[in-house]
Formats: C-alpha cells, sequence, structure tokens
C-alpha cells in the first residue's frame, strides 16, 4: 500500500524526519506513537504533501508521492483527517461532506458522490441528524466525526488519522476509536498518529514509535503495549526512569 | 505462533523489512548501549548513515570476546527492570557472557524454535524425546519450551544414560528424538546392542542440532532405521535453536530472516562475501530487545543462497555449517578453544603450568575426551594417590568448567612433544568400529 524510505523532511534548516522507513499494508490499522516533537505531525503532512521531503521515497501504489501536490495525492486516493480537525465552521455539516467529496465526483461522477454521502451518514448517523446545522456549532466528538467523514468521502485507499482523540472525553474519544475499526473492517488502511498511546495500539495492527525525528522500535501492536519502554515512556508510567539511563 | 505468512515475502517486501527494521535497531542500540556508539564513532559511522542494507557494512563487528569483555551488563539496552532472565554462557575469556532477555524476547525465541520443529514435522500428536549432554542444557532448555509451544508431549533432557534413555524411547513410544548427530550415532549403536527390534520402536524421525548432519548419516538413517532426519542450526548468543531449519525438500536451512539480518564475511579480511562463496557466518538481529547483536562474528563457515526453495518459503538458504573458522572444535556440539583449555590448566596450576595435550577419542560413536598432562617433578611428588587424587579434581573442575566429563592422564613430556612441535594442542584419535547395520 505505502513505502516510506529513508524519509527526510523539515521546516526551512530545522530537520525534523531523519530517515525514516516504515510501511502500511492494505487492510491495516497502523499507529505512530511518540512525545510531542517527535515528528508525527510532519510525518503525515509530508506524504499528504503539505511539507515537501528533503529526501527519500514514498511510494503510494507504485507511485512516488513526493513528485504530486497534496490535491493529486488525494485524488491518488490518501487521505488526511487533519489534527484539531479543521472543518469550516461556517458551513452545513453536508456542505462540508460535499466538499470532502470534490474530488470523488470529479472522478467517478455526481451519483457515486452521492451514494458516498449516504455511506458516510450509515457510518456517523449523528451526522446525518445534523445535516443541515453549521459546523461550527457541533460538539467536539462531532466535529472529528464529521473531519473523518469529509476524508472518507474522496474515497481514499488511505486514510490518515492525526491525534483524533485530541480534546475529546475518554467516552468520545472510544466511540471515535470504535469507528476506525470498522472502517478498517469495510476494507479502508488506516495510517494513524496518536498520542493516546493505549488507545491507538488498542485497536492498531502494528505500530511505530518515533523518538526525535528517528523509528527506534516497531512492531505488532499487542507487543508494543506490552513492552516496558513503551509502558513507561508512553502508557503514562514514569517517564522520566527510562530517559535517564 | 508467529506470523505464517512472513516466510513467503517477496525479495522486495524483504528489503523494506530489513531496512526498517535494521534503521530502528541501530538508532536505539547507538542512544542505548555504549558499546555500540563508541563502536561506531570509531568506525566514524552515525544511525543516519544507515539508509540501506548495503550501509551495514559500515558498521563494525561485535564478536564473543566483546561479550565476555562487558560483562556483566554493559550490552543490554535496556533498563535491568526490563528483563525476566539471564542466562550465563562459558566463554574462552576471564569472564563469562551474561545475555539477558525481556518477555518478548524469550517469546520470540520460544516461537522460533516452535517454527522450526513444526517445519521439522513435529506435530501435537508427537512424543518428543530430547537427548543432549548436560554441557547442552540450556539449548535443551529452550526446545523443551519450543516443542511444548506445539502441544507436543515431551520428555525431557534428563542426566539419563544411553541405555535408561532407550528404555524411556520404547516405554514412551517416542515418536521424535532430537539430538546431536554424535550423540544420536550413539543412541543407534546403543539400540542395535540392546538387540531390540526396530518394530518394537515408535521413532519417526531424528532432529538434529548443535552439530552438522551428514550426508552419509542422513542416508544411513533412512536406510537402516527408516528415519527421517532434519536438522536445524542456532547459536546462543542470537536467537536459540530455531534460527534456521531445514524443510522437508532437505535444500538448506532456511535462515529465520524475520529476526536477524544474515551475512557471509571473508574471515580474515571480514569483507562481504556474494552469495554461493563460503566464508564466516555473519547476524545482525533486528527484533531482540534486550541484547542486541550488530554484526556478530558466529565463527562459522557456511555459504547463503537466496534463491527460492521449490517449498515456497523466500527466506535465504544456508548450507550445512563446513565447520568453524577459527580453532574451536566441537565435542558433542559443545565448543571449544585451545585457549579456554590453557586457562583452565593455568587456574589449577600454582607454578608453572605442564604441558598437556586434549584428546578426543570416539568410543561406540560417542565421542570422549582425554586431558594428557605431562608430569613434571611439580606435580609428581612421589606419591601416587596423590597424584590420582589430584587427577580425579582435575577432572572434577574441568567438567564444571567446559560442560563435558574428560578422563585426565598423567603422561611423559615425550608422548605429547610430538603433537605440540606440530603446533596442536587438540587432537581427534578416531577408532570407529564397522558401520552399523540395519537392526
Amino acid at each position: 500500500m505505502i513505502t516510506i524510505q529513508n524519509l527526510d523532511s523539515g521546516y526551512g534548516k530545522l530537520r525534523v524526519l531523519k530517515g525514516i522507513s516504515m510501511h502500511v499494508d492494505a487492510g491495516e490499522i497502523v499507529t505512530i506513537i511518540g512525545a510531542n516533537g517527535a515528528g508525527k505531525t510532519t510525518l503525515l503532512n509530508t506524504i499528504a504533501g503539505l511539507v515537501r521531503p528533503v529526501n527519500g521515497k514514498i511510494i503510494f501504489n507504485q507511485q512516488d508521492l513526493s513528485l504530486f501536490k497534496a490535491h493529486q495525492i488525494v485524488a491518488l486516493g490518501c487521505s488526511l483527517v487533519p489534527e484539531g480537525r479543521q472543518v469550516f465552521a461556517t458551513m452545513s455539516v453536508e456542505e462540508n461532506l460535499v466538499l470532502g467529496g470534490h474530488v470523488c465526483s470529479k472522478k467517478h461522477g455526481r451519483s457515486t458522490a452521492a451514494g458516498e454521502l449516504e455511506r458516510q451518514y450509515a457510518l456517523f448517523p449523528v451526522l446525518k441528524e445534523r445535516r443541515g446545522q453549521l459546523a461550527g456549532t457541533l460538539s467536539g466528538g462531532e466535529q472529528q466525526m464529521l473531519a473523518m467523514a469529509r476524508a472518507l468521502m474522496a474515497r481514499p485507499t488511505l486514510i490518515m488519522m492525526d491525534e483524533p482523540s485530541t480534546g475529546l472525553a475518554p467516552l468520545i474519544v472510544m466511540e471515535i476509536f470504535r469507528i476506525v475499526q470498522k472502517m478498517r473492517d469495510e476494507g479502508n488502511t488506516v495510517l494513524l498518529v496518536e498520542q493516546n498511546a493505549r488507545a491507538a495500539l488498542g485497536i492498531a495492527d502494528r505500530g511505530y514509535v518515533l523518538e526525535t525525528g528517528k523509528i527506534v522500535l516497531q512492531g505488532p501492536a499487542a507487543e508494543l503495549i506490552e513492552d516496558g519502554e513503551v509502558k513507561r515512556a508512553y502508557l503514562g508510567r514514569d517517564y522520566e526512569t527510562i530517559t535517564d539511563r | 505462533m508467529e506470523n505464517a505468512k512472513i516466510e513467503y515475502l517477496s525479495p522486495e517486501a524483504w528489503r523494506q523489512w530489513h531496512t526498517e527494521l535494521l534503521q530502528s535497531t541501530v538508532n536505539r542500540v547507538y542512544k542505548r548501549v555504549p558499546f555500540y556508539r563508541k563502536a561506531m564513532d570509531a568506525a566514524g559511522v552515525h544511525p543516519e548513515d544507515i539508509r540501506s542494507l548495503e550501509d551495514m557494512r559500515k558498521l563494525p563487528f561485535i564478536t564473543r570476546e566483546d561479550l565476555s569483555t562487558n560483562y556483566p551488563y554493559d550490552l543490554f539496552a535496556v533498563p535491568l527492570r526490563d528483563i525476566v532472565r539471564i542466562h550465563t554462557l562459558r566463554s574462552a575469556q576471564k569472564n563469562p557472557v551474561a545475555l539477558g532477555y525481556t518477555k518478548q524476547d524469550l517469546e520470540h525465541r520460544r516461537n522460533l524454535t516452535a517454527r522450526f520443529l513444526q517445519v521439522c514435522g513435529v506435530s501435537p500428536d508427537d512424543v518428543v524425546q530430547i537427548c543432549l549432554d548436560p554441557g547442552l542444557a540450556m539449548l535443551g532448555q529452550e526446545l523443551k519450551e519450543g516443542a511444548e509451544t506445539l502441544g507436543a508431549l515431551v520428555i525431557s533432557p534428563d542426566p539419563l544414560n544411553s541405555s535408561a534413555r532407550l528404555r524411556v524411547l520404547v516405554d514412551f513410544k517416542t515418536t521424535a528424538v532430537i539430538t546431536s548427530p554424535s550423540y544420536g550415532r550413539h543412541l543407534l549403536w546403543a539400540l542395535q546392542e540392546s538387540g531390540k527390534s526396530l518394530a518394537s520402536i515408535s521413532l519417526k524421525k531424528g532432529i538434529f542440532v548443535a552439530e552438522t548432519l551428514d550426508h552419509g548419516f542422513r542416508k544411513e538413517l533412512k536406510k537402516n532405521f527408516a528415519l527421517d532426519a532434519c536438522s536445524g542450526y542456532g547459536i546462543f548468543e542470537a536467537m536459540g535453536p530455531g534460527m534456521a531449519y531445514e524443510c522437508p525438500e532437505l535444500s538448506g536451512l532456511h535462515l529465520a530472516m524475520d529476526h536477524f539480518i544474515p551475512e557471509i564475511v571473508d574471515p580474515a579480511s571480514g569483507n562481504v562475501l556474494p552469495h554461493g562463496e563460503t566464508g564466516e557466518l555473519v547476524i545482525t538481529t533486528v527484533t531482540t530487545r534486550s541484547n542486541p547483536l550488530i554484526r556478530f562474528r558466529t565463527g562459522d563457515l557456511t555459504r547463503l543462497d537466496a534463491r527460492p526453495c521449490p517449498c515456497g518459503r523466500t527466506t535465504w538458504r544456508m548450507a550445512p555449517v563446513e565447520g568453524p573458522c577459527n580453532d574451536l572444535v566441537s565435542v558433542r556440539g559443545i565448543r571449544i578453544a585451545p585457549e579456554q583449555i590453557d586457562t583452565f590448566i593455568e587456574a589449577q596450576t600454582e607454578d608453572d603450568p605442564p604441558d598437556h595435550l586434549l584428546v578426543i577419542k570416539n568410543h561406540n560413536y560417542l565421542e570422549k575426551i582425554e586431558l594428557w598432562i605431562a608430569i613434571n617433578h611439580d606435580l609428581f611428588t612421589g606419591s601416587l594417590p596423590q597424584l590420582h587424587n589430584w587427577c580425579r579434581e582435575l577432572e572434577n573442575s574441568f567438567e564444571e568448567t567446559i560442560g563435558l566429563s574428560c578422563q585426565v592422564r598423567p603422561v611423559e613430556l615425550r608422548t605429547i612433544k610430538p603433537y605440540l612441535d606440530e603446533g596442536r594442542t587438540i587432537v581427534t584419535m578416531n577408532s570407529q568400529p564397522d558401520r552399523m547395520q540395519p537392526v
């Protein structure tokens, strides 16, 4: 599905990612966990074409994404749900979704896009209830669902999610992660960046641990969740003891 | 059990798998293990320089001496609190070797050993008997855990003599025996001697570890005993007994490349050799958490074959080990270095260490060792009982230190001088009986 080789990326002179190699196979949920500033968001933004890579390859279905612009990457089937939702607050829920389906309707016709809209309403019934409501008036959890549904409207083969749990109540987080699992079960491939490592590893198939722009550990999620270092550094147990070694 | 698809990855997928794991392992050890950081800094290589598998050549080697020098904790890549088991190994150096394992490390080794046995045909229906020398106790322990993971009935490696082991083999209807080729030969000889008929035993397969299984012996087992034989390769310092194993095609040993990256290097220059050429096997573990090994020199001579196997597996295959690339000798699967014997003798004698020769003899297919010591005036003070006692004490210490029983024989210097003059401190004196006949 997507294979990343020796990716270097950053902003101006600041190099954030230093030689990242990773892959996501079709039908997997792969999570990237790491502390603040480790480079998780930069990685997603680089794949999405919002940040240009300095070096390395991002091969997505046999095509090197570093040669494409952000909107072309969406058309290739790779969508990003950005951190902080970033829904269009002054537009209605449905308008947000139709906007997300722009690529789909261009590629497959309006009727397919309309069918896609119904699929999203089936996956997120609350959005159907609030279809006419302004997006800015939705709760945090509903906005997150809208952002996810908007990304799915482009019929992506890979969906990347940046910190979907930020600022949400635990119950809502559980609901969001349940939907992510459902998305995987319906055949989607998910690359999930998350600070809530426990929740992310709980639903993921595999995980990578990012530390100051480098991958220091990877493996099946079930193994990572049991790993002593991961537990201490990312699952809320005495972080200091691991960094002082 | 491990992911079943892993042994069938495409070459590109293997490349990606190894590159990712190599990079993260190097990132981790550079940060966590001062030994690797110093060695990499001295070699002028930084983790960020490792951008492909070819870049691996820039990384320095680690040897058994390094493992011993960094005893006890200095090679651990995780805090001690994450380590749930420690094994200590004998070493030719002053210090032993200490290896730590996290829970996950143990699980990987157990699953890998189980995979090896499964590929060799062991199933939950089997009664598996492990017959290994006490010196290979840790190997036996791992094989036991692997067979138990498969759900087989396992007869542990007990310190029984061969006739008692044969009795257990008959009484419990053992279907698979795990042993070393040399002990296997002896066991079959003992079976013949006991006069038991082949029909009275349920044995179907022999799984051979710790030494190379030669083609002739395999043929002999099939022809004379109707036994299927397959073998495995492993080194304790890396991933244990399941590191390479034969599939039913018997076309080499499949390397468990999901856990390590193999290379073949010229033993003298350390340069990487192309596939098909014989050289020293070098291993880089990529899933080990506690004691990752970066370019570990195994000391074993072999060659690699990257072509896919008719069985469908795409993991590279290694040829049976041709021998050690140094002056190590293997006795019943236990490796002995000449300097190990020298260090032992020096530790046992107060003044001048006497001249000595280690003699390996073959008795009823079982290798036995004798330590011939040149008697001098310091050792023989005129009292025979005293000399006798000293020899027995030496035998006990030898078994404790080296892990093999040994007979100490006081000899005159002129008996061993011809060998010593040739620079040999270990010699093999063969006295094989005739070839084994069918039972």
